[in-house]
């Protein structure tokens, strides 16, 4: 919107100082004509003036040829009488008006000086070079000298004195320029609007000119992202609006174990690969595709399906291969870098871009789930079947790119000791506006996409580094799915074994739902985090598909009693009856249980008289930014 | 004729009043370079601006005092010393040519346009040798 309106003012200026231009051209061309009209009529006037002399002292004098012109004025009455007749027509624009004569050696001589100043003696010689003194011996006819060389003189008149159809002498009368200066002078102050206002429109262009050229750089740096020189997700909101999805496919593409290239070669090294892996990204796409950096490690391609030659999987395939095939080197090391291509052909089936991209999103993260280095296309008729929420998937993205992924902690309190006996870490995410917002609002959106893993990362990482510093207990929930997943897997690992004080502190809270399919994989998980010396509770048990059996195998140290069990437990008889039943299990299991949702003093009582183990919910504590101490609980 | 038309071209520059003086002094030069006096040129002028734009020329040298002149430009005739009165005196202005006898050439500006006069009687008197080429500023006396 910027740039047409700094366009428009642009334009409408150019318009404006060519106006002005051709007004101060036409004024100037204007002044010229007046300047020749002016010279025009003081021409004609004085040539009258002239023959009206010149006839009458030819008659008076009866000259005949040029000698008795001479003659005639070397009289000195005759002169002073003609003299003093001419000297009538000198003023301010007439300096001087004399009557030349051409000798035998043809030399001009002065017969005649009626000027005031810088008067001439009789016969003196007249050095004079203009042509048209030549001119008018053989013309017969007045000369006009435009007089460019000459001081304070304008033009001069030079009218032949003909008797006989001969030339006789030359009356010549110099005028100076000063009608021409007082219109000058009276002109001048238009000329010098004119020439402000032109000046003033041309510094204004100059201006415009100059917030166009730094609204493109601006643009262009708002738009580049500075690492790898591809576009970033400012310039894909920007032009969401204009894109046509209809020539387009979209493909995110994903550096595999990217992490790991960070850890191991800290963040210069990341950049390099960065840097590079986007260079190979450019080489193998065309002119007409587009790539974005997306976020970390996370690229998004529009490729342009028009008149395009090999298909968008088949670029997708070089891209892949490309990545493959390069050898990249960082401080003397090779490193072998693969990349997984989640590929969305049809992105016009979307309400979106935004909804494209969470599709495409979604398959990326099945290509990395599937084993990375791999290419998943999406289906829309499987994905058809299935309904997914349309909102923004890169508020979260935004997110963990601007580390605006926080944890709150919520108390979970062992009645039987007074204490606090471990905090639950619950994610949040500070807004741009600074409002705190929940879970409830950006799960849902995120399940399933490669963004979900990344969330996950990320709070692993702020919940390890919370445990580290405040050596208290805290427990993280974790989908069973990011469980499955190779990387979050390899970050539990890599943290854990290296650090057992922090896996001692350490519960994971896995949601026991209908997506704990795989028994076998679900209890090998589980035996992988024992084995690192952390805890696994069960989360919101009893609200799903529970099943005795694989919980009993799995040997989870907690069981957490889910809330819709618990919130009418003061009231609920039957829910009494399910809580007490869970309680009457995990005892027998070696479990320990914790009751979530205790809302009111009520609730919390029937909980004490049913015997569990730990209590948390909005009656102990809401959860807070901070670890609070026990001080503060039951506010 | 080169001649002419050089100093036809020097004329034609005239418009430019704050270099009169250069001019003139470049007329000058083109005229004695046109003129024979017996010995080398060694000009005092009593205009010391134009002096100064003659102290230029590689062609003659100049003087601070008449005595040591050979040549001698006038242009007041009060400035005209005694024992400065036999040497050869180009004079720059007409009237000049009547006042001071010994003066046998003047250059001047007639109604704004640059006007040279050579004397031929004056310069013989003097030994002075005029080249054909400034003939047409030649006169045998002043108006």
């Amino acid at each position: 919107m910027v740039k047409r309106k700094e366009i428009f003012i642009f334009l409408l200026l150019l318009i404006l100082s060519i106006f002005f231009i051709y007004v101060y051209n036409e004024i100037k061309t204007t002044k010229k004509d007046i300047y020749a009209r002016i010279e025009a009529h003081q021409i004609e006037q004085t040539s009258a003036v002239i023959k009206n002399i010149q006839n009458e002292f030819i008659s008076f004098l009866n000259l005949k040829n040029s000698n008795d012109l001479r003659q005639a004025f070397s009289d000195n009455k005759n002169r002073e009488k003609y003299e003093h007749i001419i000297s009538l027509m000198l003023s301010s624009n007439i300096k001087y008006a004399y009557i030349l004569y051409k000798d035998d050696r043809d030399k001009f001589r002065f017969i005649l000086d009626a000027s005031k100043i810088d008067k001439a003696n009789f016969y003196q010689k007249f050095d004079v070079n203009e042509t048209e003194y030549i001119n008018i011996y053989t013309t017969k006819k007045p000369q006009i000298i435009k007089q460019k060389e000459i001081e304070n003189l304008y033009i001069t008149v030079l009218h032949p004195i003909i008797v006989d159809n001969e030339v006789i002498g030359i009356f010549s009368v110099d005028m100076t320029s000063d009608i021409q200066k007082t219109i000058l002078k009276s002109i001048k102050p238009l000329e010098t609007f004119f020439i402000i206002l032109i000046i003033f429109i041309l510094l204004l262009m100059i201006m415009t000119i100059m917030q166009i050229f730094h609204y493109f750089i601006t643009r262009r740096k708002i738009f580049t992202d500075s690492l790898t020189r591809t576009f970033n997700r400012n310039y894909l909101e920007d032009m969401s609006s204009i894109l046509n999805l209809t020539h387009y496919s979209l493909a995110m593409l994903d550096l595999d174990k990217f992490k790991m290239i960070n850890d191991t070669y800290g963040h210069k090294g990341g950049d390099y690969i960065l840097f590079a892996a986007s260079k190979v990204f450019k080489n193998s796409i065309r002119d007409s595709d587009i790539l974005v950096r997306y976020g970390g490690e996370e690229f998004l391609l529009l490729i342009n399906n028009r008149g395009a030659n090999e298909s968008t999987l088949d670029i997708c395939k070089r891209l892949k291969n490309s990545i493959s095939k390069e050898r990249f080197f960082y401080d003397g090391h090779e490193i072998k870098m693969t990349v997984s291509i989640g590929l969305h052909k049809h992105p016009y089936l979307e309400k979106n871009l935004q909804e494209a991209i969470k599709k495409a999103d979604e398959v990326l993260y099945l290509a990395k789930r599937n084993g990375r280095n791999r290419i998943e296309i999406y289906d829309e008729k499987i994905a058809n079947e299935s309904s997914f929420s349309s909102k923004n998937i890169s508020f979260v993205k935004e997110a963990l790119d601007e580390d605006r992924v926080v944890c709150y902690y919520q108390p979970i309190y062992d009645y039987n000791s007074g204490e606090i006996y471990k905090y639950e870490a619950l994610v949040r995410i500070v807004a741009k506006d600074n409002t705190i917002v929940g879970p409830y609002e950006f799960l849902p959106q995120i399940k399933n996409t490669n963004i979900h893993y990344k969330l996950t990362q990320r709070i692993l990482h702020v919940v390890f580094e919370e445990i580290k510093r405040s050596k208290k207990d805290i427990s993280v929930n974790i989908n069973f799915s990011d469980l499955a997943n190779k990387d979050i897997e390899e970050s539990i690992v890599k943290h854990l074994k290296s650090n057992p004080d922090l896996a001692s502190k350490v519960t994971f809270e896995i949601l026991e739902s209908s997506e704990v399919d795989d028994a076998k994989l679900f209890k090998e998980k589980t035996n992988l985090i024992h084995a690192l010396g952390a805890k696994v509770s069960i989360d919101d048990f009893g609200s799903g598909y529970s099943n005795f059996k694989t919980i009993i195998d799995i040997e989870a140290n907690y069981l957490k009693i889910d809330g819709s069990l618990i919130k009418n437990i003061d009231v609920n008889i039957k829910d009494y009856k399910v809580v007490k039943s869970i309680i009457h299990f995990a005892a027998q299991s070696n479990m320990k249980t914790i009751a979530e949702f205790v809302h009111s003093k009520e609730v919390f009582d029937k909980l004490v008289e049913l015997n569990v183990d730990y209590m948390q919910g909005f009656y102990i504590s809401t959860p807070k930014a901070t670890l609070i101490e026990k001080e503060e609980l039951f506010r | 004729m080169k001649i002419f038309i050089s100093i036809l071209f020097l004329i034609l520059v005239t418009s430019a009043s704050e270099q009169k003086y250069a001019i003139k002094a470049q007329i000058l030069e083109k005229v004695f370079a046109n003129i024979s006096i017996g010995k080398d040129f060694i000009i005092w002028s009593d205009n010391k601006e134009l002096l100064f734009e003659l102290k230029k020329s590689k062609n003659f040298t100049t003087s601070i005092n008449c005595e040591n002149a050979t040549m001698i430009i006038l242009e007041d005739k009060k400035n005209l010393e005694k024992n400065c009165i036999n040497k050869p005196i180009f004079v720059l202005e007409y009237n000049l040519l009547s006042e001071v006898s010994q003066s046998f050439g003047a250059i001047f500006w007639k109604k704004g346009r640059p006007n040279i006069i050579i004397l031929s009687p004056r310069a013989k008197k003097l030994s002075i040798d005029i080249s054909q080429k400034l003939n047409e500023y030649v006169e045998e006396k002043v108006w």
